[in-house]
C-alpha cells in the first residue's frame, strides 16, 4: 500500500520547480542538494498513534503556510495547533501539531518543518500527497536528511554514524553508546589526533617546500618526529580497545555450558524469557548449539545454549558436544551451569577441571574470557543443610525452577557484560565499528612506515596515509589546511 | 600537424606594428580589411608567449596582441625560474614542448637542484636567469614560430555574437577591438593581461595606474569583463628594489655556489649553454632590528601594507614579515640579475616604503652598508577574475571560446603562468578545430592540481605551486614528466614536435627494458657482497636477490651495477638520463 502511495507522490513532486531553485540552478552555484525541498515520513511506517512528516529545504516555509492557510507560519522552534487542508482542493486534512526550524538552525542546516499528525494512514498518505503538490517539493531519498546534514556541517561523518546507531539502538546500553557517539565524543578524539598528524605532517612539508632557502627554525622534523611517536602509543592504546565497542554493537556472545542435564536450557529460557530450547529430565536433550539475542541487564547479547559436555555417546551428540566446545573457545562470557545437587559427580568434576579452572586461570595471550559459576537447582539443596563443597570455585545459586537467586545472577550479569562491553557511562569513547577499527589501525600501521622511509618525500607519504585514514573518520583533510600551518608556523617566501 | 612546422610552407612570423599582413584574411562576413585569425592572445608575459606558441604549435594561425613586442618575455619580477614546485611546472611545460625550459637552458647564469637529499619526487629544478638574455632568446622564438603574428596593440574591448547551442555559456566570442578602434576577428581569444586589469602601482602613500613600471593599466577591458558578469576580484603583489652590485660588499657574505655540472631544464637538452666555471654565484644576508624598526615607525607612510587586498603569505613584504614575525633576522638573497648586469636583486625584500626610506632600510643590512639603489621596490594591485569561472580547459563558462590564463586567474609566479599557457593554448586551438578540450587531471601533474585547485576551489591570495598541493606527489616527479604528458601531447593535442616525441618514446622504451634486464639478473646475496663490496647487502638472506633490489641500496647506481655486471647493464648507463631515471624509478618501489 505504501509503494503505491509513493508512486503517486512522486508523480506529484515532479511539478514546476519554485522559482527559486531553477535561479540557483541557473547560477550554477554547487548548493548542496541543488535547492529541492525534500519531505518524508519520518516516524515508523503503519497504523500508530502519532506520525512525523518532516520536510527540508528552501520550500519548506512555502509548504507549510500552503497546508496551513490561511494562517501563517507559527514561531520558530514552538509548537503549534494547525488545521491541515489539501492545498489544491482546501479539504481539511487532519488537526496537527506543526513545528518550524528555520535554517541554519535545524537538524539539516536548511529551512525544516514538521508536522504531527494523527497515524492513520489516511491521514498520512493524505498529508504527503498534498505536499507532493507543493511546487519544488520531492519526497526524500533514503538517508537524504541525515546527509544533508552532514553536507552542511551539521553532523560529522561519526556523528551520522552514531545516528543511524540510535536508530537501531534496541537496548538502553546501546543507545547510549549512540548518543554518546552522537555527540562526537569519538569525533573529538580522532580530530584531536588529526590535528596532531596534521601539523606533524605541515612540518615535513614546510622543511620539503621551504627548507631550502627559507630560514625555517630549528628542530622542525625533530618536533615531528616525536609528534608521530606520542601519537603511536595514543592509537596503539585505543586500539587495544577496540573489541568491546564492537561487541557492544554486535552483542557480547554468551555461551551457556555444563555437564548433561545440569539445566543449561532451563537458564537460556529464564534468561531469554521464552521457549527457545526443549528442557526435558532426559539428559543430552539439546544436541546442536541453540542461538538468541537477548537484551541481558541492559546489554545486547547472544545468548548460545549448548549440549551437555560427556564422552562416549552417540556421533550425533557427539558432534553436538564439538561444536559446544568450540562455542566455548569464541565466547565473550561463558555461563557455566552445573547441578547443586550433583557436584560430586564424575561429569560435574571433569567439567569443573576442564572448563571452571583454566577460565579462572589468566590465559598466556591475555586475552580476557570471562566465566560465571552458576549452581542450579538450589531447591534440590536440603533448606540448612551444608553448603556445597568448598572447592567450588566461587559461584552463584540459582533455582531455574523458582526464580530463586535470579536477580543476583542479574546483577553478576550486569557487571561481567560491562567489562566484556565497556559501559558507554564511563570509560573512553570506544570504536563501535569495524571501518573505526580498520582506519586506526591503517593509520598505525602508516605510522610504523613513516620511520623506515629512504627519504623525506617518502615518509611524508606515509605521514599522508596516515592522515588520509583519520580524516575518513573526522572529515576534512584538504591540503589548505597543511599551507594555513605552514604560513602560522613559519616565516616562509622570499 | 607537424608536418607543417619545417616544412618551410609556412612564413615565418613577422614582427608588424598594427599592419598585419593582408594576404592572409578572408572578406566573409567582415569589413574589408579586417584581419581573422584562429586564435588571439592578448598580453605578451609568460602566460601569453606560451599560448600563442602552442596555438600555433598545435597549427592554429595565431595573433599575439601585446602593448609592446620588445617586452615579450620580460621578467617583471625576481631573476630566476624554477624551484621546488614551480620547477615541477616547468617540466611538464617542457613535456607539452613549451618554451620556458628551452629558453632558460639557453639563459641562465647560475644553475642549482634544490631537495637534492630529500628524494628524487621533490628535487626543484632552478636557474637564476639572465633577464636580457631571456627576453632576446624567446623574442627570436616567438618570431620565428610558424603560424604566429605578433601585433603591438592594447585590446579596449571584445567582439561578442550569438553563442554556440551545443555548448554553455551565454555568448561567444569573436574577435576583439584595439584602443585606436581597429578590429581583429579571432576563433578564440585568450586573455592573458597579468597585472594590467585596473593595475596601480604602489609607493609609500603613491599610487599609480600602470600595469608594470613603465606601463599603462587596461581599463576598458576590465569595465567589459565586468559588464559580462565575470566576478572581479582584487589582489597585490610586489617586488624589492634594485641595489647597483658594484656598491654592495659581497666578501663579507655568505656565497652560494651553483652546481657543477648544472642540470638542464629540458628533456632535450643534455647540457645548458653556459660553462658550469662561468656561473654566477648568490649571496646569502639578513635583515636586523635596524630593518624592522624602520618598518615599524612609517607604517603610516605605507598604503600598501594597510591595504585589506589580499598579498601572497609566501612571498611577503618585508614589511608583513616584520609584522608577523617580530624579532627575527630574515633571510636576503642577493641574487645577479644577468652576466653583464650592474644590477643585483635582493630577494626577500620586497617593500612599498617611500623610496628614500627603502635606501634606509638598505644600507643597515650587513654587506649594503654603501649600497646605492637604482630603482625602488613598489607593490602593485590588480584585478583578478575568480577562477571558478573557467573550466579546466580554461574557457570561460559565460563567453564561449574565451580563455584567462595567468595572473589573471589568480595565479603569481613565471611558471605558473606558463603552465596556464600552455594549455589555454591549446584548448584555443582545439575548439577551433572542434575536437575535444586537453584536460590534465590531478593525477597526471601539477598542470592539473593548479587547474583543478583554481577552477573548483577559487583562491582568495595569488596562487603559487607546492609540492604539498599534490597528492601524488611520488609519481608526478620531475623526472618523469615526459612519460606523464608528452605522448598525450603529440596524439591528443598535437603540440608536441615529432623530435620531442621520438626521444621520449625512446627513453619510455629504454626505461621499461632496462627494468626488465635488472629484473632478469639474480644472484645469492654473497656473491651480490663480493661483486659490490660497497653495498650495505646482508648476507644472511637466503632468497636471491635481482640486480634490481640491489639498484634500491642506497650507495648502488646504475654505474656501480654495470661496473660489476658490464654485460648486459653497460648499455644502460652511455646515457646519464636513462641511468639515473632507473635508479629513481626503482628507488620508491617496494
Amino acid at each position: 500500500m505504501w509503494r503505491g502511495l509513493w508512486t503517486l507522490v512522486t508523480r506529484a513532486a515532479h511539478g514546476p520547480r519554485s522559482p527559486r531553485s531553477c535561479m540557483r540552478q541557473a547560477s550554477g552555484a554547487p548548493a548542496p542538494g541543488s535547492g529541492a525541498t525534500i519531505f518524508a515520513l519520518s516516524s515508523g511506517q503503519g497504523r500508530c498513534g502519532i506520525a512525523v512528516i518532516r520536510t527540508s529545504g528552501p520550500a519548506s516555509g512555502h509548504a507549510l503556510r500552503s497546508l496551513t492557510a490561511p494562517r501563517d507560519v507559527p514561531p520558530p522552534r514552538s509548537a503549534c495547533l494547525r488545521l491541515l487542508s489539501d492545498p489544491r482542493t482546501g479539504e481539511p486534512l487532519d488537526r496537527a501539531l506543526v513545528l518550524w526550524f528555520p535554517g541554519p538552525q535545524s537538524f539539516t542546516g536548511e529551512d525544516c518543518a514538521e508536522f504531527h499528525v494523527h497515524g492513520g494512514p489516511a491521514v498520512v498518505s493524505g498529508v504527503l500527497q498534498a505536499l507532493g503538490s507543493v511546487p519544488g517539493l520531492r519526497p526524500a531519498e533514503a538517508g537524504e536528511f541525515t546527509r544533508r546534514a552532514f553536507a552542511h556541517g551539521k553532523l560529522s561523518l561519526t556523528e551520522v554514524e552514531g545516528l543511524a546507531d540510535l536508530i537501531h539502538a534496541e537496548t538502553e546500553a546501546q543507545r547510549r553508546q549512540a548518543l554518546r557517539q552522537l555527540d562526537g565524543e569519538l569525533g573529538h578524539l580522532c580530530r584531536s589526533w588529526a590535528e596532531t598528524l596534521t601539523k606533524a605532517l605541515a612540518h615535513v612539508e614546510a622543511y620539503i617546500d621551504f627548507g631550502e632557502d627559507d630560514n625555517l627554525e630549528e628542530g622542525v622534523l625533530e618536533r615531528a618526529d616525536s609528534e608521530v611517536r606520542e601519537l603511536e602509543v595514543a592509537l596503539g592504546a585505543h586500539l587495544r580497545d577496540a573489541r568491546r565497542g564492537q561487541r557492544l554493537r554486535s552483542g557480547a556472545h554468551v555461551v551457556v555450558a555444563g555437564p548433561p542435564n545440569a539445566g543449561k536450557s532451563s537458564l537460556v529460557n529464564l534468561l531469554s524469557r521464552k521457549p527457545v530450547s526443549i528442557v526435558s529430565p532426559e539428559p543430552g536433550t539439546t544436541r546442536d548449539v541453540l542461538e538468541t539475542p537477548v537484551d541481558l541487564a541492559g546489554f545486547p547479547a547472544l545468548l548460545s545454549d549448548t549440549a551437555g559436555l560427556r564422552e562416549g555417546v552417540g556421533p550425533v551428540e557427539q558432534e553436538g558436544v564439538r561444536r559446544a566446545r568450540e562455542r566455548l573457545e569464541q565466547a565473550d562470557l561463558i555461563l557455566a551451569v552445573l547441578d547443586a545437587s550433583d557436584l560430586a559427580s564424575p561429569y560435574s568434576c571433569n567439567f569443573l577441571d576442564t572448563v571452571v579452572t583454566p577460565a579462572g586461570a589468566q590465559s598466556p595471550n591475555g586475552s580476557s574470557q570471562r566465566l560465571l559459576l552458576v549452581l542450579n537447582k538450589s531447591d534440590l539443596l536440603l533448606p540448612g543443610g551444608p553448603e556445597p563443597s568448598p572447592d567450588v570455585p566461587p559461584h552463584l545459586l540459582l533455582s531455574c525452577l523458582t526464580g530463586e537467586g535470579l536477580d543476583g545472577l542479574l546483577e553478576a550479569l550486569r557487571k561481567e557484560l560491562a567489562e566484556v562491553c565497556g559501559d558507554p557511562a564511563t570509560g573512553p569513547p570506544l570504536l563501535t565499528r569495524a571501518r573505526h577499527q580498520h582506519h586506526l589501525q591503517s593509520c598505525l600501521d602508516a605510522l610504523g612506515l613513516y620511520k623506515q622511509a629512504k627519504d623525506l618525500a617518502l615518509a611524508a607519504e606515509a605521514l599522508r596515509v596516515a592522515r588520509g585514514h583519520l580524516t575518513r573518520l573526522t572529515g576534512g583533510g584538504g591540503t589548505e589546511e597543511i599551507l594555513d600551518l605552514i604560513f602560522r608556523d613559519f616565516c616562509v617566501g622570499k | 600537424m607537424f608536418s607543417f612546422r619545417g616544412c618551410g610552407r609556412w612564413v615565418a612570423a613577422s614582427l608588424t606594428k598594427q599592419h598585419p599582413p593582408s594576404a592572409r584574411l578572408s572578406g566573409e562576413n567582415a569589413a574589408p580589411g579586417t584581419p581573422r585569425f584562429d586564435v588571439v592572445v592578448v598580453g605578451g608575459g609568460h602566460a601569453g608567449a606560451e599560448a600563442a606558441a602552442a596555438a600555433a604549435r598545435c597549427g592554429s594561425r595565431t595573433l599575439l596582441l601585446t602593448h609592446r613586442a620588445d617586452a615579450i618575455g620580460q621578467m617583471s619580477c625576481n631573476p630566476s625560474f624554477g624551484g621546488i614546485g614551480k620547477g615541477h611546472l616547468m617540466r611538464e611545460v617542457d613535456a607539452l614542448d613549451g618554451l620556458c625550459c628551452r629558453i632558460c637552458d639557453q639563459s641562465g647564469v647560475h644553475y642549482k637542484v634544490l631537495n637534492r637529499r630529500k628524494g628524487p619526487a621533490v628535487w626543484g629544478l632552478r636557474a637564476q636567469i639572465d633577464r636580457k638574455l631571456y627576453k632576446q632568446n624567446m623574442q627570436k622564438e616567438i618570431l620565428n614560430t610558424p603560424l604566429l603574428t605578433v601585433q603591438e596593440g592594447a585590446v579596449e574591448d571584445l567582439i561578442l555574437t550569438e553563442p554556440e547551442p551545443e555548448h554553455t555559456g551565454k555568448c561567444r566570442v569573436h574577435g576583439v577591438v584595439l584602443v585606436d578602434g581597429s578590429t581583429v576577428f579571432a576563433e578564440s581569444v585568450i586573455l592573458t593581461t597579468g597585472t594590467f586589469l585596473r593595475g596601480v602601482m604602489v609607493i609609500g602613500l603613491e599610487m599609480h595606474p600602470a600595469g608594470r613600471l613603465g606601463d599603462q593599466p587596461s581599463i576598458g577591458l576590465a569595465q567589459t569583463l565586468e559588464r559580462l558578469g565575470f566576478v572581479v576580484g582584487r589582489l597585490k603583489t610586489g617586488t624589492p628594489p634594485r641595489i647597483a652590485k658594484e656598491s654592495i660588499n659581497f666578501s663579507i657574505l655568505n656565497k652560494q655556489t651553483p652546481d657543477n655540472p648544472p642540470t638542464p631544464f629540458s628533456f632535450i637538452h643534455e647540457t645548458v649553454w653556459i660553462k658550469p666555471e662561468d656561473q654566477l654565484p648568490c649571496y646569502l644576508t639578513h635583515t636586523n632590528p635596524r630593518v624592522d624598526e624602520i618598518v615599524l615607525q612609517n607604517l603610516h607612510l605605507n598604503s600598501h601594507v594597510k591595504e585589506t587586498t589580499r598579498g601572497p603569505r609566501y612571498c611577503p613584504s618585508i614589511e608583513s614579515k616584520v609584522l608577523r614575525f617580530p624579532n627575527r633576522l630574515h633571510q636576503v638573497w642577493l641574487e645577479p640579475e644577468g652576466l653583464d648586469s650592474g644590477l643585483i636583486y635582493p630577494q626577500g625584500l620586497s617593500v612599498t616604503l617611500p623610496a628614500e626610506l627603502q635606501e634606509k632600510m638598505i644600507t643597515c643590512i650587513r654587506g649594503l652598508e654603501k649600497a646605492k639603489m637604482v630603482q625602488p621596490g613598489y607593490g602593485v594591485q590588480y584585478d583578478y577574475l575568480d577562477p571558478r569561472q573557467i573550466t579546466p580547459s580554461l574557457e570561460t563558462h559565460l563567453v564561449q571560446r574565451l580563455f584567462f590564463a595567468g595572473q589573471i586567474n589568480g595565479t603569481t609566479g613565471y611558471e605558473e603562468a606558463a603552465a596556464q599557457g600552455v594549455i589555454a593554448g591549446i584548448n584555443a586551438s582545439l575548439r577551433v578545430r572542434r575536437q575535444p578540450p586537453f584536460i590534465i587531471s590531478r593525477t597526471e601533474g601539477y598542470i592539473g592540481v593548479l587547474i583543478d585547485d583554481l577552477t573548483t576551489l577559487g583562491t582568495n591570495e595569488p596562487y603559487r605551486m607546492f609540492t604539498s598541493r599534490a597528492e601524488f606527489r611520488l609519481s608526478l616527479r620531475p623526472d618523469n614528466a615526459d612519460s606523464r604528458l608528452t605522448f598525450r601531447g603529440y596524439k591528443e593535442a598535437g603540440c608536441v614536435s615529432q623530435q620531442r616525441y621520438e626521444r621520449a618514446s625512446w627513453m619510455k622504451s629504454s626505461l621499461e627494458e632496462g627494468i626488465s634486464v635488472l629484473k632478469s639478473i639474480e644472484f645469492s646475496s654473497s656473491k651480490w657482497k663480493k661483486l659490490i663490496p660497497e653495498a650495505s647487502i646482508s648476507v644472511s638472506k637466503s632468497l636471491p636477490l635481482r640486480a634490481l633490489d640491489v639498484l634500491k641500496y642506497e650507495e648502488v647506481d646504475m654505474e656501480v651495477l654495470a661496473k660489476a655486471i658490464p654485460e648486459p647493464l653497460k648499455k644502460y648507463t652511455e646515457c646519464r638520463e636513462l641511468a639515473k631515471r632507473l635508479k629513481i624509478e626503482d628507488w620508491g618501489c617496494e
